[in-house]
């Protein structure tokens, strides 16, 4: 027995002795400072396209070397957060722009034109720097776009002028084809994007906001919020013109189906033609602003991301060179087309390709258009409007209990 | 006394101990840094007040607990999460059984039906879930289009839109991906049944259920409870097919515990109140895990 415990111990000893003399001996190869990049899977967007993109700055770089990696936008923010609680964050990501003060209250992120070339900063066009916290840019705008109504002019040629009017055509289209009058998704998704449109068509917002600009109570229950959500009660459960099943489908789940010609509405953002022709769409479309409901203006939805710098990673100076190259004309505006967002880089707003029926319909929504509410915590409220919504749809609470119920329980959250 | 001591120290520290000890040692250390640390890190958390990167702030006491158990929603969900274990074993159990049974029987093709079983389970279960997820699609879904043309079901529900149809779908998909594991199983612990106790069954005209119930299912039973066990403590824990196909919704019908916890953790970031969730199932599964072992180790006694 002795002998095997000798033997044994003898074994451990060599190997430790061969991997430390290996690992010390070895020639040192000088480490590049690499760039992690968590990138959104836009819609649209293609892997050839982060291919290239990894490929083309790691070749122009001897020094350095960026990777890419695609995050789909559902796991988005659990990843970074992941990674930022076990220290262990990427130089670079995209985020949701409502995550910033999330982000700025953990003290994660930096101000990223500390990184950036002063020509890289001149080229955003100031209106896109929502992320832009007392005088300093937090975040990048990458992409801002608002939302627009799309249609299949197979199946309707009438823009509606207000909800009311959308409501008529999707049922006649319901009545008379074998289409769906419009989409809409009531699956829980990263955001609450189509009751926004609802609710801001009928003047509504999230919260109240106080004079000093601070968000007061939540205003989800108003009058503005409970016609929104019985009005999209009305045109799921009554006159069945959406989608079949479509509580159970969520936005990437849902809108094939108007891709596929079979929705004659769907209020949608500006990846809607590059992901017809992902879908080889064969109809003809026409874009429109969504409408507002009686008496109340068109008032459309703004969606900003930004990619940030965060603090505790270690190349951040290659990472602000990376974003120098990435925002350059030949990526970014190729990057602005593939995901159909409008560019957020003065340069690349000026090209042809911006110039289209599309972007002049997304330019013209932007003018009248409200963002998500910047706190801290949304994620969470977001999930008990969903609950709200969902209750309503399923008809186990009217909209105005449903909605009472959710504005309480989120006021109590935030301690009002 | 002296003898004794002495006897335990040579039980303890012989070249035989001591070498068991290098050889656990590795073992040992992993387990502390990956298991230990963080179990122990999980009650600080639910101890203190944490901020969002779960860093410990503030002695909170047993204000985390009461905070998180005096919710309708958390009973709501723990019930939830004991009728998916209970209904998703049994059911794994049973089919699992019937399967076994079937392999276990001598027929052209049996081979190959062994290798199609195993596929669900071979699978990895994001993958499957997935895959689900689109044959439950209410337009572009098999499920539904194949019920309709074949005239089964005129008007089939959305699977996944509404709260009971949705919580069977996922209890469906966990006891797929589940059941090619138990007939394994249980086909592995019938073939270590002696040929000759059948062959006997056979001479004194015992029929095919007599055998089942007095022969096969004995034999098989410790294999049963150590199947069952580890399918309670994984079907307990199914994340991945609640989160891919229904993220717990519609309105929370489909959250189950672990779903719970993480969104309060890497939703929302509050890592306090996911942490006493997960103190809440690493005790239910710690009380499963004893009582079978107290079966197991009363019956291997007797």
């Amino acid at each position: 027995m002795k002998k095997v415990l000798i033997i044994v111990i003898a074994v451990v000893v060599v190997v430790a002795i061969a991997l430390i003399l290996f690992f010390t001996l070895r020639p040192k190869e000088v480490e590049k400072p690499k760039v992690t990049f968590y990138w959104a899977t836009y819609d649209g967007l293609t892997e050839e396209f982060r291919a290239s993109l990894q490929d083309a700055f790691n070749a122009a770089h001897d020094d350095m070397e960026v990777d890419i990696v695609p995050v789909p936008w559902r796991g988005l923010h659990d990843k970074l957060t992941t990674a930022l609680a076990g220290g262990k964050p990427p130089e670079i990501s995209v985020i949701g722009t409502r995550w910033l003060l999330e982000f700025m209250e953990m003290d994660a992120v930096e101000e990223v034109t500390q990184y950036l070339s002063k020509s890289t900063v001149d080229n955003i066009a100031p209106g896109a720097m929502e992320a832009k916290i007392k005088g300093k840019l937090m975040g990048l705008p990458v992409a801002a776009g608002a939302r627009i109504m799309a249609m299949n002019t197979d199946l309707t040629t009438k823009v509606p002028k207000t909800m009311e009017e959308l409501r008529e055509e999707a049922i006649r289209v319901r009545n008379s084809t074998d289409a769906y009058g419009i989409i809409m998704p009531g699956k829980k998704y990263t955001e609450l994007t189509d009751f926004a449109y609802y609710l801001f068509a009928a003047g509504g917002y999230f919260f109240k906001i106080e004079p000093d600009g601070s968000y007061g109570k939540c205003t989800v229950n108003s009058e503005a919020g409970v016609k929104a959500l019985t009005f999209m009660n009305k045109l799921a459960n009554e006159d069945k013109v959406v989608q079949e099943g479509y509580i159970a489908l969520d936005r990437v789940e849902s809108h094939p189906i108007f891709y596929a010609g079979k929705a004659a509405y769907v209020m949608i953002g500006a990846w809607v033609e590059s992901a017809m022709e992902g879908a080889k769409s064969t109809f003809k479309t026409k874009y429109a602003q969504i409408p507002g409901f009686a008496g109340h203006e068109s008032t459309s939805l703004i969606i900003t991301d930004s990619i940030c710098i965060f603090k505790d990673a270690k190349n951040k100076e290659a990472a602000g060179k990376f974003l120098d190259f990435f925002y350059k004309d030949e990526w970014k505006a190729k990057f602005d087309e593939l995901v159909g967002f409008p560019p957020v880089t003065i340069s690349a707003s000026k090209l042809p390709q911006f110039q289209s029926p599309l972007y002049k319909a997304l330019g013209e929504a932007a003018l009248n258009a409200k963002g998500w509410p910047l706190m801290d915590g949304f994620a969470e409220y977001t999930e008990i409007i969903w609950d709200a919504l969902q209750e309503a749809h399923l008809r186990r609470m009217s909209s105005k209990d449903a909605l009472d119920e959710a504005a309480s329980k989120i006021d109590k959250l935030r301690g009002m | 006394m002296a003898v004794g001591a002495l006897s335990l120290k040579h039980k303890l520290w012989n070249p035989e101990a001591r070498l068991a000890y290098i050889l656990l040692l590795p073992a040992v250390l992993i387990l502390i840094a990956f298991m230990f640390y963080p179990i122990v890190y999980v009650f600080l958390m639910a101890l203190f007040k944490t901020d969002k990167l779960g860093r410990l702030k503030e002695f909170a006491g047993l204000a985390n607990f009461i905070e998180v158990l005096s919710t309708k929603e958390f009973w709501k969900v723990t019930g939830r999460s004991l009728l998916w274990t209970v209904t998703g074993v049994v059911t794994k159990t049973i089919f699992g059984m019937i399967i076994a049974v079937l392999l276990n029987v001598e027929y052209r093709g049996k081979k190959i039906a062994r290798m199609l079983f195993i596929i669900p389970w071979a699978s990895a279960v994001p993958i499957s879930a997935m895959i689900w997820q689109w044959v439950y699609h209410s337009e572009f879904g098999l499920l539904n289009h194949t019920l309709k043309i074949t005239g089964i079901w005129s008007n089939p529900p959305v699977w996944l839109g509404l709260p009971i149809p949705a919580f069977a779908a996922c209890m469906w998909v966990d006891i797929w991906i589940g059941i090619p594991f138990m007939a394994l199983v249980f086909l592995a612990g019938m073939q270590s049944i002696s040929e000759d106790l059948y062959e006997s069954a056979y001479i004194d005209g015992v029929n095919w259920y007599q055998k089942f119930f007095y022969i096969t299912l004995p034999g098989i039973r410790n294999i049963i409870i150590i199947a069952t066990l580890l399918s309670s403590l994984w079907t307990f824990n199914d994340f991945n097919v609640v989160y891919i196909l229904t993220r717990g919704g519609p309105v929370r019908s489909t959250d189950i515990l672990i779903t719970s916890v993480y969104k309060s953790g890497f939703e929302w970031l509050k890592f306090s109140r996911a942490s006493v969730m997960a103190l809440v199932t690493f005790f239910i599964l710690t009380i499963i895990s004893i009582l079978y072992a107290a079966i197991y180790f009363r019956q291997e006694s007797a």
